[in-house]
């Protein structure tokens, strides 16, 4: 499975990333929402993009607006990755069409459990 | 009625150990607060902003030989990796970013959080903050203050 990672902080997005390694993903990286969405207009596929919210550029919200714009992306599941925790901000991104939210911080396990409730834990045994 | 000044302010260590046990240390215990401000040598600065209905700045200082190492803990790095500017400006901003996120979701609805600032040069401040934690991480001293404006003066 393939995952992007946006995120503007590359220690948030080299955490994500080892977790997702870990697990079997193969990875790529984006700093803000306007990189990722390059990457996709450019043919890029993935199954997973790992957003945050507050990125300069266009932030988290703004690509997953336009992610869901484009039947093209249907298929990509997108979370929510960030420090925003009011209710109302998790109501917005999942409105949007965000299909998980998880607040920083987290633990590898955290993150691992919102990816089996997203069906995306790879069923390999782990080392 | 709750004095949301006081929460923010209680808020600060459990937030911080909850940042440094999930994704620095991977174990609890290695940030601690302290009664007293011990002082920090060759501070590095990192602060973010919640800025609307609510005001707020999160301040983190920590001296740059405590910054390298977060760093190296933060990016995976070996101990032994030079750590850049960059590096510590990342890491470090991250740990105000998430400060301050948190701080921000206590706070009643509507606000928004800048993106981080870091610098060996604090934010210029006329007056002591509202609220200063002390804290050591392994030995070290870090600093995490708030201040909210007042009688309209600008942070």
């Amino acid at each position: 499975m393939r995952a992007l990672i946006i995120d503007d902080a590359r220690v948030m997005r080299r955490i994500v990333a080892t977790t997702l390694h870990d697990l079997g993903f193969e990875t790529a990286q984006a700093a803000d929402g306007r990189e990722a969405l390059d990457l996709l207009e450019a043919g890029e596929r993935f199954d997973l993009a790992c957003v945050d919210w507050n990125m300069p550029v266009m932030d988290g919200l703004e690509f997953v607006q336009a992610v869901r714009a484009n039947r093209d992306w249907r298929d990509l599941t997108l979370m929510m990755v960030t420090t925003e925790s009011e209710q109302g901000q998790i109501v917005r991104a999942l409105a949007a069409g965000a299909h998980e939210y998880l607040i920083k911080p987290f633990t590898p396990d955290a993150l691992m459990a919102k990816l089996d409730m997203l069906g995306l834990l790879p069923t390999k045994e782990l080392a | 009625m709750i004095d949301t000044h006081e929460t923010l302010a209680l808020s600060v260590v459990p937030i911080a150990q909850d940042l440094f046990t999930a994704m620095i240390d991977g174990e609890p215990g290695l940030l601690t607060p302290e009664p007293a401000t011990l002082p920090v040598v060759d501070p590095v600065h990192a602060w973010v902003d919640i800025v609307g209905p609510a005001h707020y700045r999160a301040l983190v200082v920590t001296g740059r030989a405590t910054a390298d190492r977060l760093a190296r803990a933060l990016l995976q790095m070996a101990d032994d990796e030079d750590v850049s500017l960059e590096d510590v400006q990342d890491a470090l901003g991250e740990v105000a970013n998430v400060v301050g996120g948190n701080l921000k979701g206590m706070l009643p609805e509507g606000s928004s959080l800048t993106l981080p600032v870091v610098d060996v040069v604090g934010p210029t401040a006329t007056r002591p903050a509202d609220h200063e934690q002390p804290l050591l991480w392994r030995g070290d001293p870090l600093v995490i203050s708030l201040w909210t404006p007042k009688n309209g003066e600008e942070l």
